[in-house]
């Protein structure tokens, strides 16, 4: 299934004299195809010719991290496709947040971020960080096997504004719940939003549990938190 | 309050249900002899088959299905379409809300029987119980059992595979970033199999990783109830017609 995109692939990374729309769409299955170098050279290429940072960003490598995140949906992408495609995003970024840091007075908004209780998976979770912070969030990140009294002092102490919350099973997503409860009872609820996603959350049950955001997928994340915070999206 | 109002009509429903399975002729039940579809995993087939017997019809999937939720809600419920048409009067489904991967499913025709756990380790170990005591002691624990060594991946599989694909630094970068929250292998003694050349394999699978290795003695408990009923308070019984949801397990 993965060698099936390939010859397209190698067309595309060889075309003369792409346009900029052109050259978006090929950083974004450079993403796909897990092509770290063609993700570096096209980026250094596109913010050298003075390229919105955020157009790179968010009609480029977030598209096609999206699609890789489909693909392994579908189980047509394992394990190692999925990783090896957010390493690739992780050059992009690498080379656009400095920049995007630069043309900024102050960080987005703070993010507290974890994996929940009793739960140890977290390839999800560092790519919304990858996202989040290429988007100009600050991120504070707890790890994994977070307990709710650990996500509540870390709001508190950082002054976060968003909390977002990971899991990767059904037998730990109840542990959202159990943070979002506590965050209530601390009255910490009124100034942090609560954002929650991984493979088994679904939108009901993040509406159950009274969750401000749900997010379907890893690369939703940057939209979903800005519109939480009021944030303008210009791409 | 939705919630456990949802729980306690179900429990009603259970006992309805387990009555006009179990019990058709209140007053000769060696009579009551319903036959039963049981729809289950690969990887527990050799723990379920040895409570065959006369009654019970046996069909067997693919081990890797949970890791697609979506497709392995198709796969059953296409299984459970077709099985409709033959004659049992309930199917049993050797699966556990497995990622969402029996979400949605239902049956038009027969009653559907499924346990109320997350994954088939509950199944392995015996009871809810001593899957969330195991996971609240050590959650950095992957489990291993004969059938998933025989059917389905090990780290050390995983690991020859990626390598297969891709270099061989590349496959060792992949399987540390899946791996490394793992702190020990389990492995479950399930019973029902020659269990040295599996020990090796498990072991094998431990020093691979460097991580701790540990045995468990598996518990038949559910597998028997599985075929043998009552599915008591570890199953949930479900009307033809009506679904699974993700709800129905959360509390487990």
């Amino acid at each position: 299934m993965i060698s099936r995109g390939l010859k397209p692939y190698t067309k595309l990374v060889k075309m003369e004299d792409p346009s900029i729309h052109e050259k978006l769409y090929i950083l974004s299955q450079a993403v796909v195809m897990r092509d770290c170098k063609a993700v570096k050279e096209l980026t250094d290429s596109m913010v050298a010719e003075g390229v919105d940072l955020f157009k790179v960003l968010n009609q480029g490598l977030i598209p096609g991290m999206l699609e890789a995140s489909e693909r392994f949906r579908r189980g047509e992408f394992f394990i190692p496709e999925l990783l090896m495609s957010s390493r690739a995003l992780k050059i992009g970024i690498g080379i656009l947040r400095p920049l995007i840091q630069e043309s900024k007075e102050d960080v987005l908004g703070r993010v507290v971020i974890g994996t929940v209780k009793f739960d140890l998976h977290d390839i999800g979770k560092n790519l919304v960080i990858i996202l989040l912070e290429g988007n100009g969030f600050e991120i504070i990140d707890l790890g994994v096997d977070v307990p709710p009294e650990k996500f509540i002092k870390a709001v508190e102490k950082n002054g976060a504004q968003i909390l977002a919350m990971s899991s990767l099973l059904t037998s730990t997503m109840s542990w959202m719940k159990f943070t979002i409860e506590l965050l209530r009872a601390s009255g910490l609820q009124r100034r942090v939003k609560t954002m929650v996603g991984g493979a088994p959350v679904t939108p009901i049950f993040a509406k159950n549990i009274g969750a401000d955001a749900y997010c379907r997928e890893a690369t939703s994340a940057p939209s979903v938190a800005k519109k939480l915070l009021g944030i303008e999206q210009k791409w | 309050m939705l919630l456990s109002l949802t729980l306690v009509l179900y429990s009603i429903r259970i006992e309805n249900m387990r009555e006009e399975i179990f019990h058709n002729d209140p007053i000769d039940r060696k009579q009551s002899n319903p036959k039963l579809l049981i729809l289950g995993c690969a990887v527990m087939e050799r723990e379920l088959r040895q409570f065959q017997n006369g009654r019970v019809e046996f069909r067997f999937l693919d081990q890797g299905l949970h890791r697609t939720p979506q497709n392995m809600t198709k796969i059953l419920q296409t299984e459970i379409d077709q099985a409709c048409e033959g004659e049992c009067d309930a199917i049993v489904l050797g699966y556990g809300l497995c990622s969402n991967g029996i979400v949605s499913v239902h049956s038009q025709r027969q009653t559907l029987v499924v346990p109320r756990i997350h994954d088939c380790i509950t199944l392995f170990l015996g009871s809810p119980e001593s899957y969330r005591e195991e996971s609240a002691k050590h959650p950095g624990t992957y489990y291993l059992t004969p059938g998933w060594i025989e059917k389905g991946q090990t780290p050390i599989s995983k690991y020859e595979s990626y390598a297969q694909s891709y270099d061989e630094e590349t496959a060792r970068w992949v399987l540390h970033e899946e791996m490394k929250n793992y702190t020990r292998i389990v492995f479950i003694d399930t019973g029902v199999y020659p269990i040295e050349p599996y020990r090796t394999i498990a072991k094998k699978n431990a020093e691979f990783l460097s991580i701790a290795y540990r045995e468990l003695h598996g518990s038949p408990a559910l597998f028997r109830e599985l075929v043998l009923g009552p599915w008591e308070k570890d199953f949930l019984i479900i009307e033809k017609g009506h679904s699974i949801q993700q709800e129905m397990f959360l509390d487990v």
